[in-house]
């Protein structure tokens, strides 16, 4: 697939079918991700792929973000510990939520390729996923990723490119 | 042995009592997402429960296909607000309300 076809169209899904999706597609996705670049080539991530429904149910019942009914979520979590021993306060507090997103759009990229939908959600509560996954302190996550075949899909919001490209700077006061 | 309307119950539960917490730090918008979003679950629960009506299949199918302007334009998102409450007073007349 041409990738800036896939950059354009890809869209947040927030509703799905039920189609399980193959093992073998979601290691792929994580694999993907994995090659998503990664300040001072930290790679302090870490990919938990959830496809047992009881587990998603739970994860929604704290996660108000997570629409639908989803049949897999990858959790992207971060290694805290070793974020701040490689990268320091700039490791900690900025790199590795980069890393975690760049991670997380190759990740959706590569759904949107292998013709899933998927949708990018922060809206949980850290401290309850990271319990209920029983991670450990230093494992915290930082996005859910729900994945699946795409039931329906809202439009998309306008993109202005007109009015965020400059040459310099110029506002838009 | 738990129910299964305990258990639904119990999942919206924990859907709006987390909803409350994250809404202290996100988009004020949000919460009245979250709160379209509670109706819809209930109603949806209900249904499954047994307990349907025309009115609340209405209002449900009214939140789906307004609830997701609030990502695209807060003018939108406001005035399906709007036009979600005034549709209500018809459906107040159709049952025992």
């Amino acid at each position: 697939m041409d990738l800036l076809k896939a950059i354009m169209e890809r869209r947040s899904v927030r509703s799905f079918k039920a189609d399980p999706i193959p093992e073998d597609m979601l290691q792929r996705l994580v694999e993907a991700g994995i090659w998503a670049p990664s300040g001072g080539n930290a790679q302090t991530w870490c990919f938990i792929i959830v496809t047992d429904s009881g587990s998603i149910r739970r994860l929604k019942m704290l996660s108000p973000g997570l629409l639908g009914n989803p049949p897999a979520v990858i959790v992207i979590c971060q290694n805290v510990a070793e974020a701040e021993r490689k990268g320091a306060k700039l490791g900690k507090e900025v790199l590795m939520l980069m890393d975690s997103a760049m991670a997380a759009q190759n990740i959706m990229l590569a759904a949107y390729a292998e013709g899933l939908g998927t949708c990018i959600v922060r809206s949980f509560h850290p401290g309850g996923i990271q319990k209920l996954l029983r991670l450990p302190e230093y494992i915290e996550p930082q996005i859910l990723i729900s994945i699946g075949v795409t039931a329906s899909v809202s439009k998309p919001p306008k993109r202005n490119f007109d009015i965020v490209s400059f040459q310099e700077y110029r506002g838009n006061d | 042995m738990i129910s299964s309307i305990e258990t639904k119950v119990f999942e919206l539960i924990c859907y709006m009592v987390t909803s409350a917490c994250n809404l202290l730090n996100e988009n004020r918008l949000y919460g009245s997402f979250r709160l379209l979003d509670t109706a819809s679950r209930l109603i949806t629960l209900l249904e499954e429960e047994g307990v349907r009506s025309k009115r609340l299949g209405e209002i449900r199918e009214r939140i789906v296909a307004g609830q997701y302007s609030v990502m695209e334009d807060e003018k939108i998102f406001a005035d399906f607000l709007q036009d979600l409450v005034l549709a209500l007073i018809p459906l107040m007349e159709d049952g025992t309300v």
